[in-house]
């Protein structure tokens, strides 16, 4: 989608006075069954993952298969030499599984730091980072984004996306100085 | 944020305790039958009967000191969700005072528990070192100071919540706030010295520095559980409807799964630096629990506290299930038995496991006890704090 002028369309966005009314208007966004939108704000507002409808995160499960694969990885690194390869008997401890004890910081270890890199890693691609610049970035308001604003977009690859609709819904919610984003 | 408006009415809600009247009388006449069998059980079987004893202490006594604990962390740090599940937190911390009373038995029968009281002085050099403060004179006040503590803060606690309920006058949480800044660092030290007297000094050759850790880990743990058992059972009974959501079993969830890993990381640690150092006098404790059919006890413990607790209270729904987190609540209060099971009973058969009918009958005594005390409290005031300045904020929880 185009504007007249030719820009690429982000979205129809809008500004709202308080967290409160950015709350209830995410709501009636999320009835009217828009997918592709999203709000922003200086600070996290409680509730607002189930006033947008979002549901469990997936973050949660690729952390579990991050701490596995640590798991695994000191299992094998540690036994793979100690027991199998090269068994040494180490201050008189035995070198068969019995010396797990000796092995267990090593998996606790290794275990929080692959959950540690796969929760970050994760996080980023899920929020679509590292990223040079964002379209909302090209309305001058948008700035206040990290002081004082509180924002809703309706992206335009929403297949529901009609520029009519979507002002008349952000209108609706008591939005403000709406506008179209341009994309570049 | 939420969308709550149903706020609960400010009378609060009320235990009808004529309404279980049939289970208070059961519950006497259980715990009558069973005090009548543990002191023929004394009498016959009185080395027997003082180890089960003190294991069923131990048990019932790590759950009430976690309840203090929670209760009084809740007012250190000015928590929002705990206040309304708080009041039935103080009301197990109050049955500090008659486990007190059950905690006679353990000081009457203690030459038939402690080898060191037993031991003449000279005899055992290593015992005449520690003479200064394994002594009766000494063990006796600090056990009467332990528990002066611990009565006098819990009932005091208790007093100033139900004040509260009368008039909502923020003043009282400034003062119970005040109270808890000074029990928090006398309830560690209590409970750290009554863990190494009642429970580390059955072999006083043996010692850990981790043990106090060790035993707080537990009772936190289990007491969390044991929160969200009286909890279900009174929403199942009707009451805490509108007041304790899904949200509130969120939170009691996570710390349930909190306490599991914090259980096992003291135990390990507290196991792992002896294992390796290998000196006799530190690892003769677990060589007579990994040995013999204790290895058997020892293993499911660590499995069963730990890996199964941890596994299934690390998916959400589980948390968010009232009668399942119930179901995991029930096997960490077994597992916190099994646990106390293990420090006390090898004490007496080092050679191997013997259940006998008086770790059974004392387990019911007192637990039959302080359970009938309990519903006798639990009538008394409104079930949650209903003018706490923060219970808006809790009723609304979203996390």
């Amino acid at each position: 989608m185009r504007t007249p002028s030719g820009h690429k369309v982000y979205a129809m966005a809008a500004e709202y006075p308080t967290p409160h009314a950015l709350y209830e208007a995410a709501k009636a966004v999320r009835d009217a069954g828009f997918k592709r939108w999203d709000v922003y704000s200086p600070f996290p507002i409680h509730g607002m993952d189930d006033a947008m409808g979002l549901g469990k995160s997936w973050l949660s499960a690729v952390v579990l298969a991050g701490g596995i694969t640590g798991l695994l990885t000191a299992v094998i690194l540690e036994f793979g030499p100690s027991w199998i390869l090269y068994p040494l008997i180490v201050h008189g401890k035995p070198y068969t599984w019995r010396t797990v004890p000796a092995f267990f910081p090593i998996m606790f270890e290794a275990t929080v730091l692959f959950s540690a890199f796969a929760a970050f890693f994760a996080w980023q691609i899920m929020n679509g980072l590292p990223r040079w610049y964002h379209p909302m970035f090209n309305w001058e308001r948008f700035k206040r984004v990290s002081n004082d604003g509180f924002f809703l977009a309706i992206e335009a690859r929403d297949p529901r996306f009609t520029e009519i609709e979507a002002r008349e819904l952000l209108e609706r919610t008591g939005g403000q100085h709406i506008t179209i984003v341009h994309e570049d | 944020m939420s969308e709550r408006t149903d706020i609960p009415k400010p009378e609060g809600e009320y235990f009808e305790s004529e309404r279980f009247g049939g289970l208070s009388i059961l519950l006497a006449l259980v715990a009558f039958v069973a005090i009548v069998l543990s002191v023929v059980g004394a009498v016959i079987d009185t080395t027997q009967f003082a180890h089960s004893w003190l294991f069923a202490f131990a048990v019932f006594f790590t759950l009430c000191a976690g309840c203090f604990f929670w209760a009084i962390v809740h007012f250190a740090v000015d928590a929002e969700w705990t206040v309304v599940v708080r009041r039935q937190l103080e009301n197990i911390a109050v049955l500090m005072l008659p486990l007190a009373i059950l905690f006679i038995p353990v000081l009457v029968l203690r030459h038939h528990l402690y080898e060191w009281m037993n031991t003449p002085v000279g005899a055992d050099p290593v015992l005449d070192s520690k003479r200064q403060y394994l002594n009766w004179n000494f063990f006796l006040i600090r056990a009467i100071c332990f528990f002066l503590f611990w009565i006098v803060a819990s009932q005091l606690l208790r007093r100033l919540s139900i004040l509260q309920d009368k008039d909502g006058n923020p003043a009282f949480t400034l003062k119970l706030r005040k109270l808890a800044f000074v029990s928090l660092p006398l309830f560690a030290f209590c409970l750290t010295f009554g863990a190494c007297d009642w429970l580390m000094s059955l072999n006083y050759k043996w010692f850990s520095t981790m043990w106090g850790v060790y035993i707080f880990a537990g009772a936190a743990g289990s007491s969390m559980s044991l929160l969200v058992l009286v909890i279900t059972a009174l929403r199942k009974a009707g009451y805490l409807k509108d007041v304790v959501t899904l949200e509130h079993y969120h939170i009691m969830g996570k710390w349930m799964l909190a306490f599991s890993v914090f259980w096992a990381y003291i135990g390990f640690s507290q196991y792992m630096l002896i294992w390796y150092a290998n000196i006799p006098e530190e690892t003769q404790y677990f060589i007579a629990r990994n040995t013999e059919s204790w290895w058997y006890l020892s293993l499911l413990l660590v499995l069963g506290r730990f890996f199964i607790a941890f596994g299934i209270l690390l998916m959400r729904f589980v948390k968010k299930n009232p009668g399942e987190l119930a179901g995991i609540a029930i096997w960490i209060i077994c597992m916190q038995i099994l646990d106390m099971y293990i420090i006390v009973l090898p004490a007496l058969h080092g050679t191997g496991v013997h259940v006998s009918v008086w770790d059974f009958t004392s387990l019911i005594a007192i637990g039959a006890t302080l359970a009938f005390i309990y519903l006798r409290i639990v009538g008394r005031s409104s079930m949650f704090p209903v003018r706490d300045p923060r219970l808006i904020e809790s009723l609304k929880l979203v996390n």
